[in-house]
């Protein structure tokens, strides 16, 4: 699936690319809306895509960069999607776009923005403790099965790490009893200070932490292992990670795209416009490193290719949500 | 004209209206929780929980003020809350605030800076015409550059910045 | 430990031309953003990452935390002069700055402010540089029920019983705990309390409160008795400003106290606004001159301002060291640092040496810039004062909504703006306290989320709060703080029942 989808992407670039010098182009500030607070993972991604557009000028119009994480990011949405035509107003998510109006009622309505990329897919691991006496998911998952359960913390409720702590529970019947923080940045720290038994952070969020030898990951949740790189801790890299699947987790692939939107009744042509300029943002070295840094995997996808990733991961959010009765209406 | 010192509000008055309101915000905030539960599970309170409570303390605390406040009556009705001459140098400066607010939210808070500084500085201050536009105008600019154009930060703007292309 | 070593090589690396300037240049900046309400150091630090991609990271670091500094130093000269905080965190400089302001007393109320900010700052920067393994330790024993007796504490401390009816004080209270429960649940997601307006899903953020009801509705009063703000003739001359300082000295004990509770603050994480507002409390609480407090007591501009630097200088110690920013201006460096290439966390102290021990001495040197420049800025600030009403009055209202508008960029906060004007100026004169609705509003959520989140821990057992002897102490120290004044009236009362006291 995943081949495939890649190679729609592909396509939807080159496509995208040619199209690059297309009617349309900004001639007044273009305000990215980061559905996020400062300094979280849709923070550095929209600010790492301003810093590259202004390094490379690869748009003439200067940029406004205003935070609206409020309301778990919907006050972003909220705001990117007042004006349902104007395509001055860029808004940076993750699946929470299309997700989180499923399980609360938000105020904005996720056919109020429509999608221009996805730039990179962020992975989810599973994490411990290092000093927790679980040297593998199958031990973990095999702790969690006893009556008492083991505590998970994660961002937020009902959001993606909510999610998957559920899926995990479908999946092998752990009981876990889930603690939502405000950020993946609180879930580290509380794992290090041993409060929690696990959180299941983007490999960013637990870098830090795993540097010092505070936390380390028990399995990835990918269908591969990720690329051979250099070690992060004295004996482990990021590619001594076991998959979830090899290590008795039956879940075999869950990935956060990092999104892009524009309001709904924006031109075509600048949806195209904006298309272009990420796909030149990220042939360019400082989005490689970015990538490498945050342990994401690279990916672009835009079009009809983004159409139906979006409408596939939804429809397996979905059969999550309404076995949690999560969902509204 | 009638006498500016004269009463128009007791304490009394303004003791049991404001008591009431706040009850009455503390019953909407107790009805807006009941939407969720409001009992405690075994993973603790639920959403409701607290606002529910909080709502229930808001009425009760009100009702005791309310209560305060009539036991007291005799000394409150006879303290003035507010004078003619202090309802009307209040409303001098509330209305054109209430005003501004209003033209901001439709027209932009720089045509609505412009219009009720030059207004507050002509009518009260007794400035001619040029001195006060020459200041709204200046203090307008001076927002514009240390806001949009220093710090990036965009203020409302409404119909007439869009006609002139002003970003 | 060689700190002291290291952070001698901080300061070569610091001390350099280049990165004085750049510290003149952000502390300038900072001022800036300080003063205007709504336009807070969080603002201004995000709005400067952009011009920071292309800099080194030790440049860009002491840009960032120059800036911020700039900014806690304006945020107070607003609260005292126009009982406006230019900064949340300067909230409580407002209750005594203000009053000592209308009593022609703006010069020593500035000079108190800045040079105890600056004690402050410096104290924290001591206590990064000395204690930095050991305090990185101690914040990791931190979890939401430590969390909670912290707010709990910090609530203990500042809600006493004042001279006014305590139904009025819970009244406040607990509307303001009623305004923080607006908008997304964290525990459970759902969103509560907005009655289906979506631009109330993002909840109302208490700086929008915080102008209207301090703000204007201070304004409002002072329109109504006709005063026009004829106390307030700021002429800073040297000689005064000198004299003041001198007086420093006589504060030590408010200073030790201030300086404690906010690096205890800025280290657990409780923020500088809540330190602030807690150190106000206890310097109101055990100070000999009760009743002036509120009307002008240069202790209650010691206090607050002590702890909100103190706190703000140790908030940067956790985010360095362990990734939990200690305020918002924090998490925006965060997130400044991950672009430019670093990792926060144990290991920065590690691999990036340099960068960690210049950053700190950077902080000793900004913050004596801070408080040469600010205080250089007085006069100018003073002068605005001798503006004519007519035209400084409405300017002020112009600056609030503005203030208001910048929060978050939404229409309908002028509105809320307005109505906490009103909420204030009828709160005022009918004598409900105002600061303890500001309080609650602050950390309502926190501490809810945080209640929430250690049930969930414990399986809904409230023995949690008793489960360490970190979280007992804590606990324990709160509920006799909470419980004092109450202990101490009984004790009172029962002394001078022939007094035959009415309370």
């Amino acid at each position: 699936m995943k081949k495939a989808t890649l190679t729609v992407a592909l396509l939807a670039t080159a496509v995208f690319a040619g199209s690059a010098q297309a009617a349309w182009v900004p001639d007044k500030p273009v305000e990215f809306i980061v559905t996020a607070g400062a300094g979280g993972g849709t923070d550095t991604f929209a600010r790492t895509v301003q810093s590259i557009i202004v390094k490379y000028k690869l748009m003439d119009a200067p940029i406004v960069v205003l935070n609206k994480g409020g309301g778990s990011g919907s006050e972003g949405f909220i705001y990117g999607s007042s004006s349902p035509n104007d395509p001055y107003k860029v808004t940076f998510g993750t699946n929470n776009e299309y997700l989180l109006p499923l399980v609360a009622k938000m105020g904005f309505s996720a056919d109020g923005l429509q999608p221009v990329a996805a730039m990179a897919l962020d992975e989810f691991l599973l994490w411990v403790n290092d000093k927790s006496p679980h040297k593998d998911a199958k031990s973990f998952i095999a702790a969690a099965k006893k009556p008492e359960g083991l505590k998970i913390g994660g961002s937020q409720s009902k959001d993606t790490d909510q999610t998957l702590t559920s899926m995990i529970t479908a999946a092998t019947g752990a009981k876990f009893t889930y603690i939502p923080f405000k950020s993946g940045g609180e879930a580290a720290v509380q794992l290090a200070g041993g409060h929690i038994d696990a959180n299941l952070n983007n490999p960013s969020e637990n870098l830090g932490q795993w540097k010092a030898s505070m936390v380390r990951p028990l399995c990835i949740f990918s269908t591969e292992r990720m690329a051979p790189g250099a070690k992060v801790t004295k004996d482990m890299g990021w590619s001594d990670i076991p998959t979830c699947k090899e290590s008795g987790i039956p879940i075999s692939s869950y990935q956060m795209p990092r999104t892009i939107w524009l309001p709904a009744g924006a031109p075509a042509d600048a949806a195209a416009y904006y298309a272009g300029v990420l796909a030149r943002v990220r042939q360019t070295p400082e989005w490689k490193t970015y990538i490498e840094r945050t342990s994401q995997t690279d990916s672009f996808m835009s079009g009809d290719g983004l159409k139906f990733y979006i409408n596939q991961d939804k429809a397996k959010a979905l059969e999550v949500f309404k076995a949690e009765k999560w969902t509204v209406q | 004209m009638q006498n500016p010192s004269a009463v128009l509000v007791s304490r009394f008055v303004a003791e049991v209206a404001l008591a009431t309101v706040t009850a009455a915000i503390g019953a909407v905030v107790t009805l807006g929780a009941l939407e969720f539960g409001t009992g405690w599970g075994d993973g603790g309170p639920q959403p409701g929980y607290f606002p529910f409570y909080i709502g229930v303390i808001v009425m009760l605390a009100s009702g005791a003020t309310l209560v305060e406040a009539i036991l007291n009556r005799e000394q409150h009705r006879a303290t003035p809350f507010l004078r003619r001459e202090q309802a009307m140098r209040i409303l001098a400066f509330f209305g054109p605030m209430a005003g501004f607010v209003v033209l901001a939210a439709v027209l932009g808070l720089y045509v609505a800076l412009i219009v009720y500084l030059t207004a507050t500085m002509m009518v009260q201050g007794r400035y001619r015409l040029w001195r006060a536009l020459a200041v709204s105008v200046g203090s307008a600019i001076t927002f514009y550059l240390i806001f949009e154009v220093w710090f990036r930060v965009p203020l409302l703007k409404g119909p007439l910045e869009a006609l002139l292309k002003i970003h | 430990m060689d700190n002291f070593g290291n952070l001698l090589d901080g300061f070569r690396i610091a001390a350099s031309g280049y990165h004085v300037a750049i510290m003149m240049a952000g502390v300038l900046l900072g001022i800036l953003v300080g003063v205007l309400p709504g336009l807070g150091a969080p603002n201004g630090v995000s709005l400067l990452l952009p011009l920071t991609f292309t800099m080194d990271p030790v440049a860009a670091i002491i840009l960032l935390t120059s800036m911020y500094w700039g900014a806690l130093f304006g945020g107070s000269t607003t609260s005292i002069l126009f009982n406006i905080p230019g900064e949340p965190s300067s909230v409580a400089t407002t209750f005594d700055g203000y009053p000592m302001a209308r009593d022609g007393r703006a010069t020593n109320a500035l000079t108190l402010a800045f040079l105890s900010a600056g004690t402050g700052a410096l104290f924290g920067v001591v206590v990064i540089t000395g204690l930095s393994g050991w305090v990185t330790q101690f914040a990791l024993k931190f979890s939401s029920p430590e969390y909670f007796a912290v707010y709990l504490l910090v609530f203990a401390s500042f809600v006493g019983m004042g001279n006014t009816s305590p139904f009025k004080t819970v009244v406040s209270m607990t509307l303001g705990f009623a305004v923080a429960t607006i908008g997304v649940d964290t525990i459970s997601g759902n969103v509560r309390l907005t009655f289906g307006i979506p631009d109330l899903v993002k909840g109302i953020s208490f700086l929008v409160a915080v102008i209207g009801l301090f703000g204007l509705g201070e304004l409002l009063q002072t329109m109504e008795e006709g005063l026009r703000f004829e106390g307030i003739h700021a002429r800073i001359s040297p000689r005064e400003v000198f004299r003041t300082a001198l007086t420093l000295p006589r504060h030590w004990v408010t200073l030790l106290r201030s300086a404690l509770v906010g690096c205890w603050m800025g280290i657990t994480p409780g923020g500088p606004t809540a330190a602030s507002f807690m150190s106000y409390g206890l310097a109101k609480r055990f100070s000999r001159r009760k009743e002036g407090f509120g009307k002008g007591e240069p202790d209650g501009v010691v206090a607050p301002e002590t702890a909100d630097h103190a706190a703000g200088t140790c908030a940067i110690l956790p985010m360095l060291a362990l990734g939990i920013p200690g305020s918002a201006t924090a998490a925006v460096m965060m997130g400044g640092l991950m672009i430019w290439g670093l990792t926060p966390g144990p290991m920065l102290f590690i691999e990036r040496p340099d960068f960690v021990w210049s950053t700190i001495a950077s902080m000793y040197l900004g913050n004596v810039i801070a408080v040469v420049l600010v205080l250089a800025t007085v006069p100018m600030f003073a002068a605005i004062l001798r503006i004519p009403f007519s035209i400084i009055g409405p300017m002020i209202v112009v600056v609030c909504f503005v203030g208001a508008y910048t929060v978050s960029g939404a229409r309908l906060d002028l509105w809320f703006a307005l109505l906490f004007g009103i909420v204030g100026y009828l709160l005022k004169k009918l004598d409900y306290p105002i600061a303890p609705m500001v309080l609650a509003m602050i950390l309502g959520d926190k501490m809810e989320d945080a209640f929430r989140q250690s049930m969930l821990m414990a399986k809904g057992s409230m023995g949690v709060f008793y489960s360490n002897p970190l979280v007992g102490t804590i606990t324990t120290l709160a509920l006799l703080l909470l419980l004092w004044p109450l202990v101490s009236r009984l004790l009172r009362a029962a002394q001078s029942r022939p007094a035959g006291k009415t309370g």
